[in-house]
């Protein structure tokens, strides 16, 4: 369940910075058009591939209850952790990204 | 008139009945999503309210040796016995029987909860634990069906009201990531937004599975239409029943029931075994079905079951595949109970069904905040908006201080105190009474502020109680390993730091808002709410 909720969380980082205004508060900067398509395509991407390492691990029944509380909750602390916290918020991304192929190999 | 126009006037009726379809049954809904996801952790809450029962090491064969030999000797004639066996989040071995019955007449159950070591009955104090709870949540304490009614269409409103309000709060996908606090109504309002579409197939999920789980009892229409009046054959459909052979009126010997257990589990290719039923253990023609959890799989299904003659330990029959109406049924079923959950889930479980009661309380205060403000200037208030702000406090803070009355009934209520079960109960809406009354006779803020601290006192106080009546404290349980007792604690412990932290942010509010911010609050009108 952790590598997919690292992919979920990565995923809707990504996603959130795709937008205008939360890259302006989180970055201080307006994202080139180029940058909000690859940011929309790693997020899209993240969130449609962390079905896999649910699947795979709990089996298609349990592995899914399982990704949707993962998609669902991540996304929430993402939000709630964004306005106290911006900092932590994405570095919590960024340890996502390094751990995720660590929690890979260690589950799959 | 043009198409804006139409799609303006939809979603004005749409908001209407989201705000009032939202307000008139907030109250009861928050009630019915908090103890609801108190269900989730039902039997650790019973582990705790009952901490005679201790949590031993798991061992199937040990716990039915003892069960069998138990049941052998208190209850050799009975009519049927039932044997749940303990497992990681229930320590208890429950034995049941069912004295002989004369046909046409049900004979009583006796119960008992043993020690699966000793094999001695546990002298456990009486409590309903995390069943009251689980009642609460769907019969609302009120005479059958009343209560059943009155909560099915609560669900029918939260449908309507899930559904509104994804038309009404027309920015929730735009503004999916966005969460402003420290800004009085537009942060309520954000976090109502946030709570309910970040958790929202969650929301869906539990509202249309408790109508799918009532459906029988409301909508009975279409079982008479396929079965006739016989929905009798429905259920035994859905629920197959355990049609056995009636005894032959010869003793008999019970065979051990360990290996039929282990037959069975090997043809579930090691599903896990959650009761057997023994009929007749005394006759001949003994039988002995068994059971499968719930807990195995998310499909629930209502009949798995492997039945053997119990006297020559023949297998007699499997219970067949589930039908596509009933796994669809058990699919619902299981996804709302969550019973299949291991701890990590049960406890994403717990959060989405917070962050629901969540979105309904935040829901509830927007409603007033936004009528307030009217009213700010003058100080005054008419009555229904107090009539609102009353409930409101009673409904939520109220319940909490009810929540943590029980808890702590059950500890201070001597073991011994006849019809002490009921008594925790009654502890339970007496607080809930005297929290109403307070919110009467305080003013807002004030009763708010003194509510939530009375409830973070009674939360954050549970460790401790624990440790001064019983010989549970965390000290014991975290060295032991007994997770449904710690957990229970920290969890209170965690709830009590949450209460203080509320009622310290509502103490310190900023009392009056600055004119800018009270008129931008004011121009935030067409998201109606």
């Amino acid at each position: 369940m952790l590598l997919a909720w690292l992919m979920c969380y990565v995923g809707f980082t990504a996603l959130c910075l795709s937008t205008d205004r939360h890259h302006g508060e989180l970055l201080r900067s307006k994202p080139s058009p180029r940058r909000r398509l690859g940011l929309r395509a790693v997020g899209g991407g993240a969130l449609t591939l962390s079905i896999w390492p649910a699947v795979a691990a709990s089996g298609w029944a349990q592995g899914l209850v399982e990704w949707c509380a993962v998609l669902m909750l991540s996304a929430l602390l993402l939000v709630l952790l964004l306005p106290y916290w911006p900092r932590l918020a994405l570095s919590l991304a960024g340890v996502g990204l390094l751990a995720g192929p660590v929690a890979a190999f260690a589950t799959l | 008139m043009d198409g804006t126009h139409m799609k303006e006037g939809f979603r004005q009726a749409m908001a209407w009945l989201h705000t009032w379809a939202g307000l008139i049954f907030g109250w009861l809904l928050f009630a019915i999503f908090l103890t609801g996801t108190l269900s989730y952790f039902k039997d650790e809450i019973s582990h705790w309210t009952q901490p005679e029962v201790q949590a031993r090491p798991l061992d199937d064969g040990r716990s039915l040796a003892v069960a069998q030999a138990y049941l052998q000797q208190q209850a050799p004639t009975a009519a049927r016995w039932i044997i749940t066996l303990p497992n990681s989040r229930d320590p208890g071995l429950s034995v049941m029987w069912q004295d002989k019955v004369d046909p046409g007449k049900r004979g009583n159950f006796i119960q008992k909860v043993l020690d699966p070591v000793s094999g001695q009955a546990v002298q456990a104090r009486e409590s309903m634990g995390g069943e009251f709870f689980y009642r609460f949540h769907f019969q609302l304490q009120m005479p059958y069906p009343w209560g059943r009614w009155l909560s099915t269409f609560a669900a029918m409103v939260m449908l309507v009201a899930l559904i509104t309000g994804i038309i009404t709060h027309k920015k929730i996908f735009k503004d999916f990531f966005t969460f402003r606090p420290r800004k009085g109504q537009r942060s309520w309002l954000d976090g109502h937004n946030a709570v309910g579409v970040l958790v929202l197939p969650f929301h869906l999920m539990i509202t249309y599975s408790s109508l799918v789980i009532f459906m029988s009892m409301v909508m009975p229409a279409p079982i008479v239409a396929s079965y006739g009046n016989d929905s009798r054959a429905f259920f035994n459909e859905v629920f197959p029943a355990t049609d056995n052979a009636p005894a032959l009126g010869q003793p008999g010997t019970l065979l051990p029931l360990l290996p039929m257990y282990e037959q069975a589990r090997a043809q579930w290719a090691g599903g896990h075994v959650g009761r057997l039923v023994v009929n007749n253990p005394s006759d001949a023609n003994a039988s002995v079905n068994v059971v499968r959890a719930g807990a195995d799989r998310v499909v629930h299904d209502f009949g798995s079951t492997v039945s053997f003659n119990g006297s020559t330990g023949e297998r007699l029959r499997v219970s067949a595949e589930q039908s596509l109406p009933a796994a669809i049924g058990g699919s619902f079923y299981g996804l709302h109970m969550g019973r299949f959950a291991g701890p990590v889930l049960r406890w994403l479980y717990f959060i989405c069904g917070l962050a629901g009661t969540a979105m309904i309380g935040t829901g509830l205060v927007i409603w007033l905040g936004k009528r307030q403000l009217k009213h700010a200037k003058t100080g005054g208030m008419p009555f229904e908006l107090r009539l609102v702000e009353v409930l409101n406090i009673a409904s939520m803070s109220g319940l909490l201080i009810a929540i943590a009355a029980f808890f702590w009934a059950n500890r201070l209520l001597p073991v011994s105190f006849a019809q002490r079960a009921d008594w925790e109960v009654q502890m339970f809406f007496i607080a809930w009474g005297l929290s109403l009354l307070h919110a009467m006779l305080r003013r807002g803020r004030q009763a708010w502020v003194e509510q939530l601290s009375v409830g973070a006192l009674l939360f954050g106080a549970i460790p401790a109680l624990n440790a001064l009546t019983t010989s549970h404290h965390l000290g014991v349980s975290l060295a032991t390993g007994d997770w449904a007792m710690a957990g229970f604690d920290l969890t209170c412990l965690g709830s009590g730091g949450f209460l203080a932290w509320a009622a310290w942010k509502m103490h310190h509010r900023t009392a009056p808002q600055p004119k800018a911010e009270r008129a931008r609050a004011l121009t935030l009108k067409p998201e109606a709410h």
